[in-house]
């Protein structure tokens, strides 16, 4: 004992100073952790400048700029038979519609004592939208007894004037605009004092189909929300089931060789074909051979399905992967059989991944533009496929479709609506996002 | 070590349940289990006992065909279940499976209720016609896994939620309730504390009075304490096979002396 402790005793190192060994691990972490935090700032920069320049440019198609006018229906022109038989009431167009509004808005116009002799009777006409005589005939037509009465009734402004309550259009760019005139503006200033311009909810940017070039003012996504929900329906319906049953037979059933090695790498594969590859197909495919009609839901959802499957497949392979064996052997211990052991056991676990999976893919189906435009899908569609199964054949739009074309147009009106498509198609996506999000929260694996 | 223990029971009146004969198993070509020839008695605690890797639990899975969903896995040679070939063509191993019980390693429970965690061999097998019979066989199931008492007010509580011990108990229940005639128990106790393991040894004890129990273990001591009949296995062979206490106290293989002295495993 006493030989040891007369031992020369090493030197004492003070645990208060680093030595240079620790000192440079120390810097290296915080290198390390700056470049991170850079790196997510700069994700939070492009996804914050993202949101301000569409929510900037699109929130304003949410509102609508209309005139408010004292529409007298007048039977003479409206109903000459006095049946108030919309059948028989059909028989007036629009244009005997658009006579009443012009008349309306001249009476409105003196009734304010707001100077109108600076325009042509043709440019009195186009401060309203050629949209509004159809609303004004439709809601006549759902409703016979209001002919003959006057109503209150909110005329769609032209787009340029929509443009002019919203900052878009100002007396200079009027003067180079053969749309609109700078007499023409200086109207709609006397009808905004005098409260005439008002800028209610756009329920019509959610109901209406798309519209001319001309009017973009009528112009609405509805055709094309209910196109994307036909094709996520199909999508849903198809690639679940024939994910889930072929994930099933790959990961559980199918016996462990090359043949399904090379299935399995195929199926990566195809899950990194570029959507544009899986267009060509469905052309060549659905339409050229199978004679399927262009621009419908039903081969916009076929190829969407196929697109997604791979992206099913993987996931719920993945998913039923991750339950343990242990499971496995439980359920077959006691002498259940290979199928009740996946349907008792392995498929309930697996189904919290599994959802997760398919609804990451629906939201990829959800966004994707090119393989719907080579099937046709830009057409000009006007009128609401009707409900399925039917409609699934009739011609209709999808949201990132009703994006690219808006996006293409001239009139800086329509890069409004675009925006306006845009948050409405973010919105779906960050819901469905959330809703996987919940699925893995909700049904985190015990075991 | 006090390995003098074991009951001393003469196991010579009583007959095999299962007969294995010239039984080899394969792993692709790894030759994991050769020749191995035993008889399984009624009513008798046998432990398969050597190193790691000598296939104790390979010819385990061998006895209800647990190793068929190994893929890799090839097994030659007889084994019979009451004189008829559990390996023959025309016998289903989900039916056998139901007639020979299999407790494993780690605590396994379903990820579902203590009472179905029970009930679930019954129901698929359809052993009971009506809820109180079901309720029945689990409460009894339960009883005698000698969880009974500590389950019987949160039964639809998750299994999961139970300690290590009392999860391998109730994988036992399990396993009892499809009433096996066999009760195969792959190292049950190496998750559980030395409560949870004399809880689990005093169960074999009882089990062994109906059933035939066939125990792997790492644990010599526990090996002498619940079985009559050990096997001791070493390197893919079965070198010993004899009554437990004749294993312990007089083995004839010097392998087999040298593991049980320790210079071995
Ligand atoms: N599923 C399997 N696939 C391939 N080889 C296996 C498998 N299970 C066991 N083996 C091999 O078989 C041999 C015996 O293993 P095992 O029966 O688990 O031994 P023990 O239970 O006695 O520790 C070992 O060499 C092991 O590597
Ligand atoms: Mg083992």
């Amino acid at each position: 004992m006493t030989e040891i402790s007369q031992q020369a005793e090493p030197p004492v190192k003070s645990l208060f100073e680093s030595d240079l060994r620790t000192r440079r691990r120390n810097a290296a972490e915080t290198r390390f952790r700056l470049y991170g935090m850079a790196a997510v700032a700069m994700g939070i920069f492009a996804l914050i400048f993202l949101l301000v320049s569409v929510l900037g440019n699109g929130v304003s198609s949410f509102r609508q700029t209309s005139i408010e006018l004292q529409v007298t229906l007048d039977e003479a022109v409206l109903d000459k038979t006095g049946s108030r038989d919309p059948e028989v009431m059909k028989k007036v167009t629009t244009i005997g519609y658009g006579k009443i509004l012009d008349q309306a808005l001249a009476d409105t116009l003196a009734a304010h004592d707001i100077d109108v002799s600076a325009l042509t009777p043709k440019q009195l006409s186009g401060m309203k939208s050629d949209e509004a005589p159809r609303r004004l005939r439709d809601l006549v037509l759902a409703d016979p007894s209001l002919v003959g009465q006057t109503i209150t009734f909110h005329a769609l402004a032209t787009s340029r004037i929509d443009g002019f309550e919203k900052g878009r259009v100002t007396m200079e760019s009027a003067k180079l605009d053969s749309n609109i005139s700078v007499e023409q503006l200086e109207v709609a200033q006397a009808m905004k004092d005098k409260g005439l311009l008002s800028m209610p909810f756009n329920w019509g940017f959610f109901t209406s189909a798309d519209a001319s070039e001309l009017r973009p003012e009528a112009a609405g996504v509805g055709v094309a929300m209910l196109g994307s929900l036909y094709m996520m329906l199909i999508v849903l319906v198809l690639s679940l089931p024939i994910g889930v049953a072929a994930s099933i037979y790959l990961e559980e059933l199918a016996p462990q060789n090359r043949w399904t090695d090379i299935i399995e790498v195929n199926i990566a594969n195809l899950a990194a074909v570029p959507a544009i590859v899986y267009g060509i197909l469905a052309l060549a495919l659905f339409i050229n051979f199978l004679g399927l009609p262009q621009s419908a839901p039903m081969v916009g959802g076929l190829v969407l399905t196929l697109m997604t499957l791979p992206t099913i497949i993987i996931a719920t392979r993945a998913a039923l992967k991750a339950v343990p064996p242990s499971i496995r052997d439980a359920a077959l211990g006691v002498g259940a059989s290979r199928m009740q052991t996946i349907f008792h056991h392995v498929l309930p676990l697996a189904m919290p991944g599994i959802l997760t999976g398919t609804i990451l893919g629906l939201a990829r189906a959800l966004g994707e533009s090119a393989p719907l435009l080579l099937i046709g899908m830009v057409a000009f569609v006007k009128d609401y496929p009707s409900a399925p199964p039917a409609g699934l054949m009739e011609p209709a739009s999808a949201l990132p479709v009703q994006v690219y074309q808006w996006t293409q147009r001239a009139d800086p009106a329509f890069v409004e609506r675009a925006s306006g498509a845009i948050i409405v198609l973010l919105v779906f996506l960050v819901a469905m996002n959330a809703t996987a999000i919940l699925l893995r929260r909700r049904f985190e694996r015990r075991w | 070590m006090n390995l003098m223990q074991t009951p001393v029971s003469d196991t010579t009146a009583l007959k095999p349940r299962i007969t294995a004969s010239g039984v080899q198993v394969y792993y692709d070509t790894n030759h994991a289990l050769k020749d191995v020839s035993v008889n399984i008695l009624d009513r008798t605690t046998t432990a398969f006992i050597g190193p790691s890797g000598c296939g104790k639990s390979t010819f385990l899975r061998c006895l209800n065909r647990m190793n068929d969903t190994v893929a890799s896995a090839r097994v030659e040679g007889k084994i019979l279940l009451d004189g008829q070939d559990i390996y023959d063509k025309r016998v289903d191993p989900v039916q056998l499976r139901a007639r020979i019980g299999m407790v494993f390693q780690k605590p396994n429970p379903f990820p579902k209720s203590i009472y179905d965690n029970v009930a679930y061999g019954p129901r698929i097998h359809g052993l009971a016609r009506n809820k109180a019979e079901l309720d029945e066989i689990v409460e009894t199931s339960l009883r005698r896994a000698a969880l009974w008492n500590e389950v019987k007010d949160r039964l639809s509580a998750p299994g999961t939620g139970l300690s290590g011990g009392q999860q391998q108990r109730l994988c036992i229940a399990r396993a009892v309730a499809t009433g096996p005639e066999v009760l195969l128990m792959d190292e049950p106790c190496s998750a559980l504390d030395p409560i949870a393991t004399a809880q689990v040894e005093a169960l074999i004890d009882e089990l062994r009075e109906q059933y035939s129990v066939v125990i792997v273990t790492h644990s010599m001591q526990q090996a002498a304490r619940v079985s009559q009949k050990t096997a001791f296995f070493h390197l893919g062979n079965l070198v010993e096979y004899g009554d437990t206490q004749q294993i312990f106290t007089n083995p004839q293989d010097p392998r087999t002396e040298s593991y049980i002295t320790g210079r071995i495993g």
